[in-house]
């Protein structure tokens, strides 16, 4: 599909999302809230992904690229950052193994009280057959 | 020599400055294939280097700068894209991958502002750093909007990203992190489009889950971040 007016359709729906954060005042980032505006139309089937697939792929395929320039600025940075830094990056690195194995122990052990109600149930449906059928043949 | 004159003074210089660089990060990261050797990494270390000695402003390279940032706004909103292609699968585990997120994006920013508080580091620093675990253009924004700055988050976010990606499988080892599931939601939440790299490395399943968070995990952490900033 054409290039500018898959561009057109992100654009847009980019400022509906700063509208819904300046002008509405909904307190999420407006870029934020163009994401699950267009999270919502996809589902609705009201965009498809044919119409907004090249520009979003090579988007997603450079994200890296247009967040060097904000990360530069780091050349800016004041005095706190540059004494502390090995304390901050010490707390960053501790830090995110802290938040990897909490979510991670989270999913786990749902996933696993959902199976056991799942068995559980399953195990009372098996009685309960297992009664009737008794029943049954008597 | 002077180059800070009206020759630099278009966004040309600092566009062209950023493709260069990032395209030798990436040929640099491409060829020894090391976790920690990030094209962003790469490419700011080269770029700092050369204003540096060349002595030209940071000011001038952000006029070509801001023209690309100026994509911040398009690329978050297509991180939908891949959160709606793998939508059946959030639909089959709905409720773990939600409790996961959840208590890992409440995990995230309570740890850095209990650390914060603990190493008393300054209420700025705080605000900078709790949104260190979203993907880079949520991060920025969230930061400026609850006070934080936008730069020092933004390495933060990269240091995040990289330290995920480094120790994922040797995490996923040591903590008995065993279904694919748990693993790809635990590196998406904690280390974003960085980490989700790896994990597609990983398995098919451990990247589908991990980009799915990136985009549930920035928009929890974009609503939840200012109430809960307002008791510290």
């Amino acid at each position: 599909m054409r290039i500018l007016l898959q561009f057109a359709i992100i654009v847009g729906i980019c400022l509906v999302g700063e509208f819904l954060h300046k002008i509405v005042g909904i307190p999420v980032p407006g870029n934020i809230l163009g994401m699950v505006l267009l999270f919502i139309l996809l589902c609705l089937k009201v965009v498809k992904i044919d119409h907004i697939k090249d520009v979003s792929d090579f988007l997603l395929k450079y994200i890296a690229f247009f967040f060097l320039p904000p990360s530069i600025s780091i050349m800016a940075a004041g005095d706190e950052v540059l004494s502390q830094w090995p304390l901050l990056l010490a707390m960053c690195v501790a830090l995110t193994i802290v938040t990897m194995v909490s979510t991670g122990w989270a999913v786990q052990l749902s996933v696993q009280i959902s199976k056991t109600i799942k068995l559980h149930r399953k195990g009372i449906d098996v009685k309960r057959r297992a009664k009737v059928g008794s029943r049954e043949s008597r | 020599m002077n180059l800070d004159n009206a020759f630099l003074q278009t966004p040309l210089f600092g566009i062209f400055l950023s493709l260069i660089a990032f395209e030798i990060g990436v040929s640099i990261s491409r060829k020894w294939k090391f976790s920690l050797l990030n094209p962003i990494l790469i490419a700011n270390v080269l770029i700092i280097g050369f204003l540096t000695c060349t002595g030209i402003s940071l000011e001038t390279y952000n006029i070509g700068g801001d023209v690309i940032t100026l994509f911040m706004y398009p690329v978050t909103v297509v991180l939908a894209v891949p959160l709606y292609r793998q939508v059946h699968k959030l639909c089959k585990y709905f409720v773990p991958i939600m409790i996961g997120i959840c208590v890992g994006s409440l995990t995230a920013m309570l740890s850095v502002i209990l650390c914060s508080k603990l190493l008393h580091l300054s209420h700025t620093m705080m605000l900078s750093l709790v949104p260190k675990s979203i993907t880079i253009p949520m991060g920025s924004v969230v930061s400026a909007q609850i006070g934080g700055i936008p730069s020092v988050t933004i390495i933060a976010i990269v240091v995040t990203g990289i330290t995920g990606a480094v120790t994922a499988p040797l995490v996923c080892k040591i903590f008995r992190i065993k279904y694919p599931v748990a693993q790809g939601v635990a590196i998406g939440t904690t280390s974003h489009a960085l980490g989700t790299t790896r994990a597609m490395e990983i398995g098919e399943i451990q990247g589908a889950m991990s980009s799915l968070s990136i985009g549930v995990a920035g928009v929890l952490t974009a609503v939840v971040a200012p109430y809960i900033l307002q008791w510290f």
